[in-house]
């Protein structure tokens, strides 16, 4: 077991370096460069333009610079072989030991595999601090969003799967089938015209806070403001909460509930349930105790199959609601040309899909006791 | 499926012809008429499948002739010489009402939405499905290092949160035209069904049938093409119907946050976005239209897509 779940670790790791080249190579193609946004400022010369590159190292070739982003070189070596590569002296920490290595070790901070994705180009702050800022609003809608879509999916599949064809069944199905097809941003502006329009206006359109009552979500104000009013606090979030959370699992709920209600209607044709039938256990014991837990397998790989979904999904209804998380700080880097912060997202996101892909195969081998490796 | 080769040019083709009219290989003729034939009997009775396949031919016919019927123009303003804000409701004039600001026609902005919202499904698809089939064939006939490079390729695209890269590809690469936008979901598409026909190579490369053509030394490209990718057909249409799905839906998201198609050509997803200006007037009818389009098509789709597994699954064959 132990072998196995280290096995697939180190399988993962050739992914994540691919997803490091790729997510580098994609923005190396963006047209116009880190400069772009000086494009259409006339006060700005060539020569300033060079004196930029150079103070943020853009005016090394491509490998340095990936070289040094990840944390491979040294950002104090310049030497090179051939004009183009890194030399050998690069990949040597002011300590004298590898670069790579951690911080106490090699002396060395820069790069991704320090934990270091350098300086947002717009703002100047740290991309470290602009994430971390943006992940507590994404990570309260998405967790919240995952307990409800669980809770709601087996239920409605267990329910539909015992009751099968009855009218509830059908009813499911019609959801399933709509909501599926339903974009979820769609969903979310008719929410708003529903329940925030001229009409109904009884739910806030959108961002985190009532931000005529509380300092911005996030800020150091803020927090004080959370310690002397908690419980106020925390409602007006979840007033904010509401209608993300319903538009963001309606179409998770809709596509996992079929797929409970398929594996539980397979685990309800099994042997064992007849038999454990046959022998006069109540229906309740024989649904819940013999039928659900083994039901429950292929539903446990598939949500972490989904996990990533989540956070896509996550991302899609903050830009309509305005909550201030990662989706927002992703629309606003990719308006501003701001690539070191789509760089940290962008990886912080696939390291993420790899990771959940990871616990789905270890998850699915620890609870199936059939499976061994 | 005599046609297979019909594109292939030159003095093979013109050798596989004549080998298919003397009657070599008339097996493989013969079961797949017969397999398509299966196939379309089973599907016919599936009927939300056949509703499906109903709602996209009128589509399609929409697409097609609503844009020469009702023609838009996005400089001709409908109301020039009126200062009006409000939108009106569906009336008999406009059924799907008119929107606030320009006093478009709803109906002819989702009319001539469609052209573009399918046009960017379909060929998005077919660009995706064929870049997977060939990384797919090549993955699974060749094998060994190409196969293992290949798919860590399509494990490193699958774990990027693919619609970020899209979204960041239409803003920088985009210019808000609409054969670009195709390139750039038809190249994020191809994953899946590379993934399958990996699969199904592998599978089919080790059948009696395949293990057959090869003694006898049928070429390498025949047996790909004539034997092995019919086979794995079926289980390709299915995901195709898929991607269709996702990326109608897909390239409305990246309009709606305005990285897509440029906002002079309507697509539901450019719709949608100018109609969120005007949640404060209450012109729900503005954005419900276009949205209703996108779930109808989406619908279709995946009804079509449950037709054609149910039809084609030899394991469900009657």
């Amino acid at each position: 077991m132990i072998k196995y779940i280290v096995r697939r670790t180190i399988q993962a790791i050739p992914v994540l370096f691919g997803i490091t080249i790729v997510v580098y190579g994609i923005l190396l193609a963006a047209p116009g460069g880190p400069t772009a946004k000086f494009a259409q400022n006339p006060r700005i010369t060539q020569e300033m333009k060079e004196d930029f590159k150079r103070a943020w190292g853009l005016d090394q070739p491509v490998p340095v610079q990936y070289c040094r982003w990840m944390g491979f070189c040294s950002k104090e070596v310049d030497a090179k072989i051939l004009g183009v590569l890194p030399a050998p002296a690069a990949f040597i920490g002011p300590k004298g030991w590898p670069n790579l290595l951690p911080t106490p070790l090699s002396g060395a901070s820069n790069g991704v595999l320090h934990g270091d994705f350098g300086f947002s180009i717009s703002t100047g702050e740290l991309v470290n601090k602009a994430i971390s800022r943006a992940a507590l609003p994404t990570l309260i809608l998405a967790s919240s969003a995952l307990v409800v879509w669980l809770v709601v999916a087996i239920l409605i599949g267990v329910y539909a799967a015992i009751h099968r064809y009855s009218l509830f069944d059908q009813a499911a199905t019609v959801f399933a089938y709509v909501g599926y097809a339903m974009p979820t941003f769609w969903l979310g502006i008719m929410l708003i015209f529903l329940f925030s329009g001229p009409g109904l206006n009884i739910l806030p359109a959108g961002g985190m806070t009532e931000t005529r009552v509380s300092p911005p979500f996030g800020s150091d104000d803020y927090w004080v403001y959370f310690g002397a009013n908690t419980v106020a606090a925390i409602l007006d979030i979840g007033k904010h909460l509401i209608l993300p959370l319903f538009t963001l699992v309606v179409v998770s709920i809709a596509g996992d509930s079929r797929f409970v209600r398929a594996s539980m209607l397979e685990a309800l044709g099994q042997d064992y349930v007849r038999t454990a039938k046959a022998k006069g256990l109540p229906a309740r014991t024989v649904t819940f105790k013999h039928a659900l837990r083994n039901a429950m397998l292929p539903v446990v790989t598939n949500i972490g199959l989904e996990l990533p979904l989540l956070f896509t999904g996550a991302i899609v209804t903050e830009t309509i609601f305005s909550w201030p998380g990662m989706g927002r700080l992703t629309i606003q880097a990719i308006n501003s040309f701001d690539y070191p912060v789509l760089m940290g997202i962008l990886l912080i996101a696939a390291t993420l899909t790899v990771f959940a892909n990871l616990l789905a195969d270890v998850a699915y081998a620890v609870v199936d006791p059939r499976i061994t490796y | 499926m005599s046609d297979v080769f019909s594109n292939e040019p030159g003095i093979e083709a013109e050798r596989l012809r004549r080998a298919e009219e003397a009657g070599e290989d008339y097996e493989v003729g013969l079961e797949s008429l017969s397999q398509w034939q299966l196939a379309w009997r089973k599907f016919r009775h599936h009927r939300l499948a056949l509703i499906g396949l109903g709602i996209i031919a009128t589509l399609i016919v929409v697409a097609i002739a609503g844009p020469i019927l009702m023609p838009f123009d996005f400089a001709t303003i409908p109301v020039p010489d009126k200062i009006v804000y409000q939108g009106s409701p569906p009336s008999l004039a406009h059924p799907m009402g008119e929107t606030g600001g320009l006093q478009r026609d709803v109906l002819e902005l989702v009319v001539n939405g469609s052209r573009t919202s399918l046009f960017i499904g379909f060929s998005s698809m077919f660009i995706g499905v064929t870049i997977g089939t060939i990384v797919g064939s090549i993955a699974g006939y060749v094998g060994g290092f190409l196969d293992n490079l290949l798919m860590r390729i399509v494990d490193v695209m699958l774990s990027l949160p693919i619609l970020f890269v899209i979204l960041v590809a239409g803003r920088f690469f985009g210019n808000g035209s609409v054969v670009l936008i195709v390139v750039i979901f038809g190249l994020f598409s191809w994953m899946g069904v590379s993934r399958l026909v990996r699969s199904q190579f592998l599978s089919i490369r080790e059948s009696e049938f395949v293990e057959a053509a090869r003694a006898v030394g049928v070429r390498d490209r025949r047996i790909i093409f004539r034997h092995i990718l019919p086979n794995a057909f079926s289980p390709i249409v299915v995901v195709a119907s898929l991607i269709v799905a996702g990326n109608i839906i897909g390239e409305a998201f990246v309009s709606f946050l305005g990285f897509g198609v440029s906002p002079t050509t309507p697509t539901w997803g450019n719709i949608l976005s100018n109609a969120l200006t005007f949640i404060p007037l209450g012109n729900w009818w503005w954005p419900m239209f276009p949205g209703l389009a996108i779930i109808l098509t989406v619908l279709a789709v995946n009804f079509i897509g449950d037709g054609l597994r149910d039809a084609l699954d030899p394991r469900s064959r009657a």
